[in-house]
């Protein structure tokens, strides 16, 4: 592997290995994100997908490998950097209301012992606005729905005006509104030059939503744009056999396609039982 | 004050009585080359009387040293496997050591238990205001106390027939003692003016003390010091202390001062000054060795600091013999 | 003494002031902290830190000699604080979960201090007394220099409290989103843990180990029943711990034989039963009401609806009420019947028959068109009747 720090390339990851104890998660990954993309790592579940993302943020620590941001270690350009948790990783419950989530994408910028300002809270309530919540600004989260809640989350992330967003599974459980909002603003985002990178869970929207994509199961199996790398071999190395008739059905050919589409509308049906 | 003389009497006739055999004697019991008896007591006081009664025959130890609070008191594996191994056990009774009762019951089936306060007649025995209780503090009034060196030396007799004579003999020098003892808190309360004659202690030991000697005693804490005293209690206490103008209290050497601290400083604030008088032994004595470490020397300390402290000169007195 | 008298004893008694002053310190901080504890999950946190303390407060005195208050609390704080870094060091190393680990812990801890209590009762210790009062505290012996050493940590920790409020509020809600805005996650969550072992702390000699654990739960639990906003919160979460501290310093001065420190937890419990009970949005009879309510109105919609396609199929006519019966038994269809002819919806005809009203077809129609339910006005809660 080349050991150039290229300080263009928004995210480049080389040789990363996590275990969690003795098990691999993610073993010896080398992937190069380029500028002004919409990539969607996909795979079957317990694949590592959440963990090269929380890897990349520093949230998880490797047993091996490097990761840079723009030729430079995370840790040094987290300004650069915004995140996308998954919805089921808070109890919504707490008590707070809209605005002040998406405020708390502010807090970096604020350093120790400032408060949110007005300029502040008008960022805040411009970013609700990208994703349609402009409504919500004051509504308790709690009194949300799932695609409300998926949609403040992004609007916090979007509040950071970063150059790059790592999204975990933002379209799962959401409603169709709320999809095809979160869509409008990738795409808003690329058109911007920003490089966004999400954990997807649904093949048969990949060519639609996405330019490129990664392949992964605890290794990586493939990656780049779409049309060339997201193919039923590549498919079938990721997922494995089983799922071959699913798999003819999302590269849109055989007649088995469409009773496969019925069938498995959104998701690979696996043996393993839901959400890393 | 009439059955105090018929006491004194009976005391004395059975004294007279029971030393006759040994005058007539012309020599003293035997005693004991050896250590006949192995006991343990409870708190120092039961101690101290087994030891001046068992004289060489018997060795006895107190399971609570000095500051140790005999109402809280939880044996321990160890304070188990020295009951086990005593000849005899002695203990207060009357409730005084409350979180041992059940242990003591279990033992009475294996070994010879002696609870030595029980000798006090029913008609003596005060009760406690607050609850439906004894009050335990016997050893408050050294007549009442009397009592127990009875009971330790049948004790002693029925386990060791032998030397019956000889404990006869060291009971009745200590009730000699005793009686002197007696004698010399009441001249000494005398000293204190009537309407000062109040003690004001953190918890209520001392009804027999107030009872016996014709004192006022006053209590926060009620008779146990499992109980916490509360806010109403001290606001009381306080009242008592400045509309009598009484100039001191006096903390325990069992008990946390902390209570008696908050009474001082609410008194001050109220213009009253009042010092803390002296430590007194209530539930325990003082320390092993000291004169204080005998259950005349820690009750003569506490009438000359009680009485110092309310008279507001030093005690009179000659030097006490242990 | 009446109820009146005593209250205005608060401010010129000098036992009783200090009484309430000291309780309402302590309500006031432990409640502020009891926020953040109890929304990050971590209630029982109280309960392990002021059981830890025990042995802590014993060691204070075995080797320093003294019973100040400062050195016991000191001792109770480096025991509380090195208590919950074990807590966090089992959960990081070991497969032992969260509460598991606590309870180990405040078991450990508590039966270490109870066995170096029992020692030192069989040493001939003279000054030994008293420290096993840590266990329930002895609220009625504060004097005031425990009320200033209780003002001065407890402002102190409101202090840093609100000098750290957003870092806080952010770690309490997402922790890991916190951590790649570049906040020191660990740092922050020790401070936080630390602010609550002073806390507990400080209400040890008045409410004792045993029952110290209440008052860094039941503030916030009652405070969370009234509020959807923070600081609301945390200010009601104060102010409801320092009630139940002045209110149980009064009523135990009442009478004698009430201890202040459970009577003060006796206070904050009933606060929180009535919040439990009686909040409006998450109190327990709101809650049953606001179900039974909905029930009702389903109801009544259900009903219009079926009248409304009975009379369609019936070109308009109305309908007896006997046709109605498998809807709704007994009394009910009556009072349902009533309610939406109170509405204006239907009307009464002879021969106890039912029609729609003209406004009444138009609110079956909207019932009936997609997405209906959601706007109906039928529902006082729409999103409620649609889930």
């Amino acid at each position: 592997m080349t050991r150039q720090y290229d300080n263009t390339l928004p995210i480049q990851v080389e040789d990363l290995t996590v275990a969690y104890r003795e098990e691999p998660v993610l073993w010896d990954v080398d992937v190069q994100i380029p500028a002004s993309t919409l990539t969607a790592i996909v795979g079957p579940n317990g694949a590592g997908k959440s963990t090269l993302i929380k890897a990349i943020l520093g949230l998880i620590e490797p047993s091996a490998g490097q990761i840079l941001i723009y030729g430079k270690p995370y840790s040094e350009q987290r300004q650069q950097v915004a995140y996308v948790p998954q919805r089921g990783s808070v109890d919504w419950d707490f008590p707070t209301n809209a605005l002040d989530v998406v405020l708390m994408g502010r807090y970096g910028r604020l350093g120790w012992l400032r408060r949110p300002g007005g300029k502040d809270r008008q960022l805040a309530l411009d970013a609700l606005d990208k994703v349609g919540m402009s409504a919500f600004a004051n509504r308790q989260i709690s009194q949300l729905s799932g695609g409300q809640q998926q949609r403040v989350f992004l609007a916090r992330a979007l509040v950071q005006d970063a150059q790059i967003y790592l999204m975990d599974e933002p379209f799962q459980g959401v409603d169709a509104t709320t999809e095809r909002a979160i869509v409008e603003v990738l795409k808003a985002l690329k058109a911007a030059g920003r490089t966004v990178v999400v954990v997807h869970h649904d093949l048969e929207t990949v060519p639609e939503y996405f330019d490129r994509v990664l392949l992964l199961n605890v290794r990586l199996l493939a990656s780049g744009p779409v049309a060339q790398v997201f193919t039923p071999e590549n498919l079938k190395k990721t997922y494995g056999s089983r799922n071959e008739t699913v798999l003819h059905g999302i590269d849109g050919g055989s007649p088995s396609a469409n009773g496969a589409k019925e069938a498995n509308h959104g998701r690979v049906a696996d043996a393993q039982p839901d959400l890393h | 004050m009439v059955s105090k003389v018929c006491m004194t009497l009976l005391l004395a006739v059975a004294l007279f009585a029971g030393g006759l055999p040994v005058v007539n004697a012309q020599e003293a019991p035997a005693a004991c080359e050896s250590v006949v008896i192995h006991a343990i007591a409870t708190v120092g006081m039961v101690a101290d009387v087994v030891r001046n009664v068992g004289g060489s025959c018997v060795e006895v130890t107190a399971m609570m040293g000095p500051g140790v609070d005999p109402h809280l008191y939880r044996a321990s594996e160890g304070d188990v496997l020295r009951l086990l191994n005593a000849d005899i056990i002695f203990y207060s009774g009357l409730h005084l050591e409350a979180r041992l009762a059940e242990l003591f019951e279990e033992m009475t089936s294996v070994k010879t238990t002696v609870p030595v306060a029980n000798a006090i007649p029913e008609e003596n025995r005060l009760r406690d205001p607050n609850f439906d209780q004894i009050d335990p503090h016997v050893w408050m009034d050294a007549e009442l106390w009397s009592y127990t060196a009875g009971s330790t030396r049948d004790a002693l007799t029925t386990y060791d027939p032998a030397h019956a004579a000889y404990y006869s003999a060291n009971a009745d020098a200590y009730l000699e003692q005793l009686e002197e003892l007696d004698a010399y808190i009441h001249e000494q309360i005398e000293r204190i003016p009537e309407e000062q004659r109040v003690l004001v202690t953190a918890h209520d030991a001392f009804q027999y003390f107030g009872q016996g000697y014709g004192v006022e005693v006053f209590a926060p804490q009620g008779i146990t010091t499992a109980t916490e005293a509360g806010v109403n209690d001290i606001r009381r206490t306080i009242e008592l202390l400045v509309s009598r103008n009484i100039p001191a209290v006096f903390v325990e050497s069992s008990v946390p001062p902390d209570i008696l601290e908050a009474i001082v400083a609410g008194a001050e604030a109220q213009g009253q000054e009042i010092s803390i008088g002296g430590q007194l032994f209530s539930d325990a004595m003082g320390e092993d060795g000291t004169p204080e470490g005998t259950y005349i020397g820690m009750i003569r300390h506490n009438v000359d600091t009680i009485v110092a402290a309310l008279t507001g000169e030093a005690a009179v007195t000659p030097e006490a013999g242990a | 003494m009446d109820v009146l008298q005593t209250l205005s004893l608060i401010f010129t008694d000098y036992t009783l002031r200090n009484v309430a002053l000291g309780a309402a310190i302590l309500g006031i901080v432990s409640g502020a902290l009891s926020t953040f504890a109890v929304l990050r999950k971590q209630s029982l946190l109280g309960d392990a830190v002021s059981h830890a303390a025990l042995p802590g407060v014993v060691l204070a005195f075995i080797l320093t000699g003294l019973k100040t208050p400062l050195v016991l609390m000191v001792g109770a704080v480096i025991a509380g604080w090195i208590g919950v870094t074990l807590v966090s060091l089992i959960v990081r190393e070991t497969r032992v979960k969260y509460d598991s680990a606590l309870g180990i812990v405040l078991a450990v801890f508590f039966g270490l201090g109870m066995v170096l209590l029992t020692w030192l009762q069989g040493q001939n210790n003279a000054g030994q007394s008293g420290l096993d009062h840590f266990l329930f505290g002895r609220a009625a012996a504060i004097v005031q220099s425990d009320v200033i050493t209780m003002a001065a940590l407890g402002g102190v920790v409101l202090l840093v409290t609100a000098l750290f409020w957003k870092e806080f509020k952010i770690l309490s809600f997402d922790g890991q989103y916190a951590a790649t805005l570049g906040f020191p996650v660990r740092w922050i969550d020790t401070l936080l843990t630390t602010l609550i072992v002073v806390a507990v702390v400080l209400g040890l000699q008045m409410v004792g180990v045993v029952l110290m654990s209440a008052m860094i739960v039941a503030p916030a639990a009652a405070a969370r029943q009234w509020t959807d906003r923070l600081s609301l919160m945390l200010i009601l979460s104060s102010t409801f711990g320092a009630l139940a501290g002045v209110g149980g310093a009064v009523i135990s001065s009442l009478t004698s034989g009430l201890p202040t420190g459970p009577t003060i937890v006796l206070c904050i419990s009933a606060i929180v039963i009535v919040s439990l009970l009686f909040a409006p949005n998450r109190g327990i009879v709101w809650g049953g009401l606001r179900g039974r309510r909905n029930r009702r109105e389903l109801q009544q919609a259900m009903l219009l609806e079926k009248l409304y396609d009975a009379s369609t199929r019936n070109n308009g006519q109305s309908q007896p009420v006997e046709s109605l019966r498998f809807i709704l038994s007994g009394g009910r269809l009556e009072d349902a019947l009533g309610v939406l002819a109170g509405q204006g919806l239907i009307a009464p005809e002879t021969g106890d028959r039912w029609a729609l009203t003209p406004t009444g077809i138009e609110a079956a129609r909207s019932l009936q068109a997609p997405g209906g339910i959601r706007s109906s006005t039928l529902f006082s809660n729409p999103k409620e009747a649609a889930l």
